[in-house]
């Protein structure tokens, strides 16, 4: 080995922690602690009306998902009597925590009555020629519009983007199969039109098959899609696929079919481009599955969709609604050559608007459109808020007293310390000399370990709490364990008669392997249960990778050039294996 | 057969040395210097005897009587009373004992919002009376009126979800981890270190079953601690058995021999790692909370504790031998199985010289005169004084490095 390099391994190394120990304390930054250690801020959540135990409890789960997702680690979500109390680690502003909570909104669902275009031109992409495949990329997309619901992706594809004879392109999906009438696709309405319903993405548009397709294309151009109004008062009661070249007709004139205005609201659409008239609630989010609802990519056209399942009391809801919108009815009035749209609303802002195009679902609705996986993705989100049971209102924030506090912190940290030096002392009378080894070994670790649990618990939101705590105590056992397995195998060496120089490269090399195979296994199960567990589990697992991962580079860039370059030196006297803890060896003393 | 500790034999039972290595004298010695020849494999009937007594035991506690659950699973009630200048954090702790109601298990919190300082104090269920009786008390303590003092009952904190999301994660590890070590080593020693994992998960449930130790969230996460160090435990113990399959392979000794030596092999590795593991734990439970009484110290320290105490014990005695068995029916090694294990100081010397020297002397001696003894049907008096090591062997072994196994079996 030369010397030389291993030098600048072990000096590279422990400069580098040095240094980030340095910056860490030079700009005074300290681990996060949680709440436990550290008390935190708590909000109080009301029902707006009064709510079952099985509501609350269900909204309790709701909420402790979507702060997760939120990035906010570790809540301490329950019901207490009619409230619901969110208590945050490491939140001290309150203002802060008020809008991380921002889950106050229900999902309802709605029929768009009309709709009317908010931004000036809809900037078509020069239909004509585009038309069939590209659509959807060209276009400067608002996604919201242009998304269809079905049960299955596919579909109909073509059918749809036929009938609607414009924008369909856009939110059709490119179904291969076609004929299936459940499917649906439905593309964006007219006034969607391509330029809207298509964003960049791939999706799904493509439509390949479609032929007659390129008149839509045609289409969408020639219709001004500002003006249309989809309120369509022509119900396309029949089934909307036909390959009929396109059928213009979409232009019709909106003229307003709302019999009773009771319930119906105005609301624009996610990215203001839209302004909708909406019929009264159909259902809320409650119709669908709780957190029934996730993105995937459609295999057949690559663009993102999201599967929404519905739970079988909201199946009926949802088909009632779905059905009038996919008649056309009055209720949910469709653009001619297409079906209805429903519209998701939160907060008062249409989140998706998708045209129906199959008159009842079962089980699962499917929404393709123009998305960006984030679109998708929130969309999905915002479909597994709605399951929200009762709407809920934030009262008011409260800070929390540390559970555990100083105390505890303190006490771990001296039961652990006067744990390791028990630990210690033990390696020293059973290691001799090689236990200055470990000792060095060790500090540096938990150098490595405390520079990783300051950036960790900043950067992430998992603070630090008496389980990260504990969790590096046990990881001190597996750490001291890796130099026991190398020592244990550097003293068979010596045994047999090799000296230290010797003996220290192949004991390395018969034990790194067995110790990147153990410890990988503790990675798995660290990083099994940081993706698959929630709250406290999760932190405790990142700390415990985090060790784990310390353990290794430790071993590797300072244990292993450490040993190497001492192995040499005339303080460790290979004549007298007894001195690092080698009782009998071929020649030795015994 | 071969119930007899060689480990600590008769006086003048152990050799001087072993091929020019020198052996220790006395027990201790033998086994720190990792020369120790216990047949860990004649008396796996121990260890799993003991471990199903103990699951039995598990099980039937765990229908009896089931787990001591917390509040963060069960909920319960909960008091919000106003600070006063005579009523803080330690006074609501005084209320509690005072009415003889656990405080292990409590949460005391205090809080502040606009509306001003209180204290909240959460503890498991409890039947009405006594909630509106120690609504009084804290009223009584505060010295405010009892409307001033909110009662209400409070979900968990953990609900099924979470649950169900650890039991999720808990599927997927085992089979990742099986498909590793099946990558890594082989599909048996997967089985096998998954049923100790599954053995030690178990058993640690079960004495808080026994016990009726309260159920924390600190306590699961230290369960799942263990799936980890359970693991760990055994893979580098099967590591030093896959290392010596390698190394006997071409030899075809029983497997039991190769699992016997590769346990002497590292009994020293496994007994330091758990002491060095479990020193740091107890500090934490004996110094943290008896000593320093940190309640939520203990709650993670206990769990911990009487993991890793399994997990070492599993290691041994659970992993390495479900795989002898399970390597039973594997024809490589089927050809060995007829010679029979050995034990004694033929198994020691195969544990120090780490070859084949004992195994091939062995049945030259019994070709002798010498072994008779050592054959598959020994009795118990099978010590011999000295080794039966051949000369040439030893000669070769004194002269040149030892460990040069392989060579030498190709002959």
């Amino acid at each position: 080995m030369n010397r030389s390099r291993l030098w600048a391994t072990l000096l590279v190394f422990v400069a580098l922690i040095a240094a980030a120990l340095g910056i860490q304390i030079v700009r005074g930054d300290t681990p996060v602690l949680g709440l436990d250690l550290q008390g935190g801020l708590s909000v109080i959540y009301a029902t707006t009306e009064p709510a079952e135990a099985d509501d609350l409890t269900t909204i309790r789960d709701l909420m402790r998902t979507q702060l997760e997702e939120f990035g906010i680690a570790e809540p301490d979500v329950r019901v207490e009597g009619q409230n619901i109390i969110v208590d945050l680690p490491g939140v001290t502003d309150s203002a802060e925590a008020f809008e991380a909570l921002q889950v106050s909104g229900i999902v309802e669902i709605r029929p768009v009555l009309q709709c009317q275009q908010t931004l000036p031109t809809p900037t078509t992409v020069p239909g004509g020629s585009t038309p069939t495949s590209t659509p959807s990329s060209s276009v400067p997309g608002t996604t919201a519009p242009g998304e269809s619901v079905g049960t299955t992706p596919t579909t109909v594809a073509d059918t749809a983007s036929d009938d609607t004879g414009t924008a369909s392109a856009a939110g059709a999906v490119g179904g291969s199969r076609i004929g299936r009438t459940r499917g649906f696709v439905a593309s964006a309405t007219p006034d969607d039109t391509v330029s809207d319903a298509t964003t960049s993405t791939p999706t799904p548009t493509s439509v390949p098959s479609t032929t007659p397709a390129d008149g839509s294309g045609a289409t969408d151009t020639s219709v001004p899609t500002g003006t249309s109004v989809p309120g369509g008062s022509v119900p396309l009661t029949t089934d909307p696929p036909t390959t009929d070249p396109p059928v213009f007709g979409p232009t019709v004139p909106p003229t307003t079919v709302p019999v009773d205005t009771s319930g119906q609201i105005t609301v624009p659409n996610k990215d203001g481009t839209e302004l909708c008239l909406l019929g009264p609630t159909a259902g809320t989010g409650e119709v669908f599955q709780r957190n029934g609802a996730d993105v995937q990519i459609d295999p057949q056209t690559g663009g993102w969709v999201i599967n929404a399942d519905l739970r079988d009391e909201g199946e009926l809801a949802w088909n009632a609604v779905a059905s009038q919108c996919y008649s056309g009815a009055a209720t949910c009035p469709a653009a001619v050559g297409s079906s209805g749209r429903l519209a998701i609303v939160l907060d008062d802002v249409i989140q998706s608007a998708p045209t129906v195009n199959a008159p009842s679902f079962s089980d699962t609705v499917t929404i393709s459109g123009a998305f960006t996986e984030q679109e998708a993705r929130d969309l999905a989100k915002t479909i597994n808020r709605g399951a929200f049971p009762v709407q809920v209102e934030q009262q008011r924030a409260e800070t929390v007293s540390p559970t555990a506090g100083d105390d505890s912190l303190q006490a771990a940290v001296f039961a652990g310390l006067a744990g390791v030096a028990l630990t210690l002392l033990y390696m020293m009378a059973y290691y001799r000399k090689l236990s200055v080894v470990i000792i060095v070994g060790l500090v540096v670790w938990a150098g490595l370990v405390y520079v990783l649990s300051t950036y960790i618990s900043r950067e992430t939101n998992y603070a630090f709490t008496i389980a990260g705590a504990t969790g590096i105590i046990v990881s001190i056992g597996v750490t001291v364990d890796t130099y026991i397995v190398f020592f244990e195998r550097l003293k068979d060496e010596i045994r047999s008669g090799r000296t230290l120089v010797n003996a220290a490269p192949r004991a390395f090399a018969a034990t790194w392997k067995t110790i990147l195979a153990a410890n990988t296994v503790a990675l798995m199960s660290a990083v099994v249960l940081f993706f698959l567990s929630v709250g406290s589990v999760r932190g405790f697992a990142l700390y415990l990778g985090m060790t784990t991962i310390a353990d290794v580079v430790v071993f590797y860039f300072f244990t292993r050039p450490m040993l190497y370059l001492m192995a040499g030196t005339r303080w460790f006297d290979s004549s007298n294996p007894r001195s690092i803890g080698v009782g009998t060896a071929i020649g030795g003393a015994q | 057969m071969s119930d007899i500790d060689t480990s600590t034999p008769r006086e003048g039972g152990v050799p001087r040395s072993i091929g020019g290595i020198p052996i220790a004298r006395s027990g201790v010695g033998r086994l720190l210097e990792e020369q120790t020849a216990v047949d860990f494999v004649g008396r796996r009937k121990f260890g799993l005897l003991a471990s199903g007594l103990l699951i039995v035991v598990t099980v039937v506690s765990l229908f009896a009587q089931g787990l001591n659950l917390g509040i963060d699973f069960t909920g319960g009630v909960s008091w919000d009373v106003p600070v006063t200048e005579q009523f803080g954090l330690d006074d609501a702790e005084g209320v509690l004992e005072a009415n003889s109601i656990d405080t292990e298990g409590s949460r005391i919190q205090e809080r502040s919002s606009d509306a001003g300082d209180f204290i909240k104090v959460q503890v498991g269920d409890l039947p009405t009376e006594t909630e509106a009786a120690l609504r009084q008390a804290f009223a009584d303590a505060a010295g405010v009126s009892v409307d001033d003092v909110d009662v209400n009952s409070v979900s968990s904190t953990w609900g099924e979800d979470v649950t169900d999301k650890a039991v999720r994660a808990l599927i997927v590890f085992v089979i990742l981890v099986t498909i590793y070590i099946s990558l890594r080593f082989e599909w048996r020693m997967a089985i096998a270190a998954i049923i100790a994992m599954l053995h030690d998960v178990l058993i640690s449930v079960g004495i808080y079953s026994i016990f009726q130790f309260i159920v924390t969230p600190s306590t699961v996460i230290a369960f799942l601690t263990i799936l980890g160090y359970s693991l760990y435990d055994t893979i580098v113990v099967f590591d030093r058995v896959k290392e010596n399959e390698s190394r006997y392979g071409a030899a075809r000794p029983p497997y039991d021999d190769v699992l016997n030596v590769s346990m002497n092999q590292v009994l020293m590795r496994s007994l330091n790692t758990s002491l060095s593991s479990i020193v740091p734990v107890i500090s934490l439970l004996f110094v943290g909370s008896f000593l320093l009484g940190q309640q939520t110290l203990s709650e993670f320290a206990l769990a911990l504790l009487i993991g890793m105490a399994t997990g070492t014990y599993s290691s041994i005695f659970i992993a390495v031998p479900l795989l002898g068995l399970l390597k039973q029916r594997d024809p490589h090694w089927a050809a060995g199985r007829a010679s029979g294990r050995i034990t004694g100081e033929l198994l020691r010397e195969m544990v120090v010289t780490g070859n084949m020297a004992g195994r091939r002397a062995r049945s030259r001696g019994a070709a002798t005169a010498a072994g008779a003894s050592a054959v598959a049907g020994d009795d118990a008096s099978p010590e011999t004084t000295t080794i039966p090591v051949d000369p040439a062997e030893q000669a070769k072994a004194a002269l040149s490095h030892p460990p040069r196994p392989r060579k030498k079996q190709r002959r």
